[in-house]
């Protein structure tokens, strides 16, 4: 997204910090979807479990954790430090998937 | 474990001989019928099932998943409190938890469309495999506990997954019914692969 581009070194004095967006990943099928998912630094991102039985959103580099998320709940989270984050579901631990922090 | 293959074939071949309900056991088995995954019959009665898909009814189908769920949540309950290693108690906390919330659908579907679970021999032979494997269970301990309750957790998803793919799912005859069951594989076809893991990774039978 533009938006996220942000401000570039040395630029104009009226630019400005991006508006922090929402995103959603959705739980289903035993699998989180999107797979991967890139977002900006500051972004929110809510966990929805459509799942019929609780999982996790749980960053391996212990930046975040949702702990288990109820069937046909959410939990929201603001997306970490830039980088890689791989996250898996700790009840569920073959369900993997990767949040890119721009 | 001749226990638990059994049920993986009575499972199949269970749910073909309820159809033939009218029919007498006994009859010489002379084709299992059953699809490559399955071994020729080691004990049980081989069923013999005619070739064509089984009608096996919605009411069967939920008394099946009911069942299914509640064997699973058994061992699973057994193995919180005699498993050794994390990765088996960490995967029986889950097999207690996920039975819990898939029976809870099939149960609010049935009483949503009012069918009353019906018992039958699928069900009967699940159960008999499944009080054999407690039975089982409760003599061991330690690691030998943690290996017999995973393998037995392998052959047991396989068999309810070749199950669901090859008799509960073509057969539901509501859609509603049909559409849980489609919904509830990703469960089972998980569980599979988690037991899997820990099986080959040898966790079972490693304290960590």
């Amino acid at each position: 997204m533009a938006i996220a581009l942000g401000c570039f070194a040395g630029a104009v004095a009226a630019c400005s910090r991006p508006v922090p967006r929402s995103h959603t990943v959705t739980i289903q099928n035993f699998a989180f979807v999107p797979a991967e998912l890139t977002v900006a630094a500051g972004d929110t991102v809510v966990w929805s479990n459509k799942d019929i039985v609780p999982h996790s959103a749980t960053a391996r580099d212990a930046a975040w954790d949702s702990k288990p998320i109820d069937a046909n709940a959410a939990w929201r989270g603001v997306a970490p430090a830039r980088g890689r984050h791989d996250y898996y579901c700790v009840l569920h631990p073959n369900m993997k998937a990767t949040l890119v922090v721009r | 474990m001749s226990a638990t293959r059994s049920i993986a074939l009575s499972l199949v071949a269970g749910a073909i001989a309820v159809t033939t309900a009218c029919k007498k056991q006994e009859t010489p088995a002379t084709d299992t019928t059953t699809p490559a995954a399955v071994a020729p019959a080691p004990d049980s009665a081989a069923k013999a099932a005619a070739p064509a898909a089984p009608a096996i009814n919605d009411a069967q189908i939920a008394h099946i998943a009911v069942t299914a769920n509640a064997i699973d949540s058994a061992a699973g309950e057994l193995a919180k409190k005699k498993g050794t290693s994390k990765a088996v108690k960490d995967f029986a906390k889950t097999m207690v938890t996920d039975h819990a919330g898939v029976n809870k659908q099939a149960v609010a579907l049935a009483t949503k469309l009012n069918v009353t679970p019906e018992d039958n021999d699928t069900s009967k032979q699940l159960k008999a495999g499944g009080d054999a494997n407690i039975a089982n269970l409760q003599g061991l301990t330690g690691a030998a506990f943690d290996k017999a309750y995973i393998d037995h957790e392998v052959e047991y998803h396989q068999a309810v997954l070749d199950a669901l793919d090859k008799t509960l799912i073509p057969n539901a005859q509501n859609a509603d019914l049909k559409a849980l069951l489609v919904k509830v594989r990703p469960a089972f076809a998980s569980h599979l692969e988690m037991a899997k893991g820990i099986q080959s990774s040898g966790a079972a039978a490693t304290a960590k």
